[in-house]
């Protein structure tokens, strides 16, 4: 196997590099929970992880801090997700983390 | 005294046979310049939100400008009664001559190493292009300030314009101690710099090389290439990702030491497993 096609299969296989990133959330609007991204899905996402983390840390102190739980509007399972929807370990604890996880 | 008085009635004479010509080509002449300010402020606005680049807008906006004012003062003068023909060969004529001039000697005549827009380094001063003259060239640096350089100061000093090549080497150092790890400091590092969506492949992919065996630390370097525009913001966050994923993984970043050893009386530790004397 050449170099160059050993450096595809590594592409391929290893590096899948996400093209943007969205914070993923949910919210309660008139008695239903309804799934929201931002930026939103029609919008370009965003090009860095760490930003997208800190919008979501921020969304998530926003909502605890100025919502009681459960009130209409408060922003809950608040996750970064790439440009395909699946989320994306927080690079600070490389876990799954979510901010103001509910079961819905 | 008859003199004076015939001199008065002939400017009289003029004024009552010129003075509503005059006065009417005086008026073109100044609401044409008012025009012409207010045609500059609305096609640089237009030409700033639709057109493709910021010298660009000057040079087309310059251009029409000067186009209007002689067209205007032609036409003042010839409202005047004075024959144009002559001026208008004359500009026409110098016109050419200097894009002739400016074509021959353009690869003699000295440019300034940027453009409008361009983020330049230039001495010790970092900052965004936003307008060059003959004389000087305005800066806004990234804390706000506003320099104006004199392009006599920019042409002989050094001058890096960061976009001039599209990509730039990110360069990640670290220091881990003795005792660590390196293969897995390395993975951790070149992962790191890979998962990365803005690394590029091009130039050159991602390493990590071992660079020195310091005082204190084995040094790692992580080398890799981003899109100029966003090379401070993602240094940054790599050397975060670094420090965090390297705690994760429990390899130790070293920080500069010093050890010193106190030895009491005349005996010297163990070196190399014998016992040494003071004879």
């Amino acid at each position: 196997m050449k170099v160059s096609d050993a450096l595809k299969v590594i592409d391929d296989g290893w590096v899948k590099k996400p093209k943007g990133f969205r914070v993923h959330f949910q919210k309660q609007e008139v008695s239903e929970w309804v799934t929201e991204y931002s930026p939103g899905e029609q919008e370009k996402p965003l090009d860095s992880d760490v930003v997208a983390w800190r919008l979501a840390w921020k969304l998530a102190e926003a909502s605890k801090s100025n919502m009681p739980e459960n009130a209409e509007g408060a922003l809950v399972n608040i996750y970064v997700v790439d440009d395909l929807g699946n989320p994306i370990k927080y690079y600070a604890s490389n876990q799954f983390d979510v901010f103001n996880p509910m079961e819905i | 005294m008859e003199g004076t008085l015939d001199k008065y009635k002939e400017m009289g004479d003029l004024i009552a046979s010129q003075g509503q010509t005059f006065v009417i080509a005086l008026v073109i002449l100044v609401v044409g310049l008012i025009v012409i300010k207010q045609v500059y402020k609305l096609l640089r606005r237009l030409l700033e939100r639709f057109a493709l680049k910021p010298q660009m807008v000057s040079t087309v906006t310059n251009i029409i400008c000067i186009i209007l004012l002689v067209l205007i003062v032609a036409t003042a003068l010839e409202h005047l009664g004075m024959n144009t023909l002559v001026i208008r060969r004359v500009i026409f004529l110098v016109s050419l001559a200097v894009i002739g001039i400016i074509a021959i000697f353009r690869p003699l005549i000295p440019t300034l190493p940027f453009k409008v827009g361009n983020t330049v380094k230039v001495g010790n001063l970092l900052g965004k292009i936003e307008a060059t003259t003959i004389l000087n060239t305005r800066m806004r640096t990234f804390d706000g300030r506003t320099a104006f350089i004199p392009n006599s100061k920019i042409l002989n000093d050094y001058v890096i314009n960061y976009h001039f090549t599209g990509t730039r080497r990110i360069k990640v150092d670290v220091g881990i101690r003795y005792d660590q790890d390196i293969l897995k400091a390395k993975q951790i590092l070149e992962t790191i710099m890979i998962e990365d969506p803005r690394i590029q492949l091009k130039p050159a992919r991602p390493t990590v090389y071992v660079l020195d065996m310091a005082d204190h630390c084995i040094k790692l370097g992580g080398r890799c290439w981003v899109n100029n525009l966003k090379y401070w913001t993602t240094r940054c966050e790599l050397i975060e990702k670094t420090k965090l994923r390297f705690d994760q993984e429990g390899i130790i970043i070293a920080f500069p030491q010093l050890d010193v050893h106190h030895y009491h009386g005349d005996v010297f530790p163990e070196f190399h497993g014998e016992e040494n004397q003071v004879s």
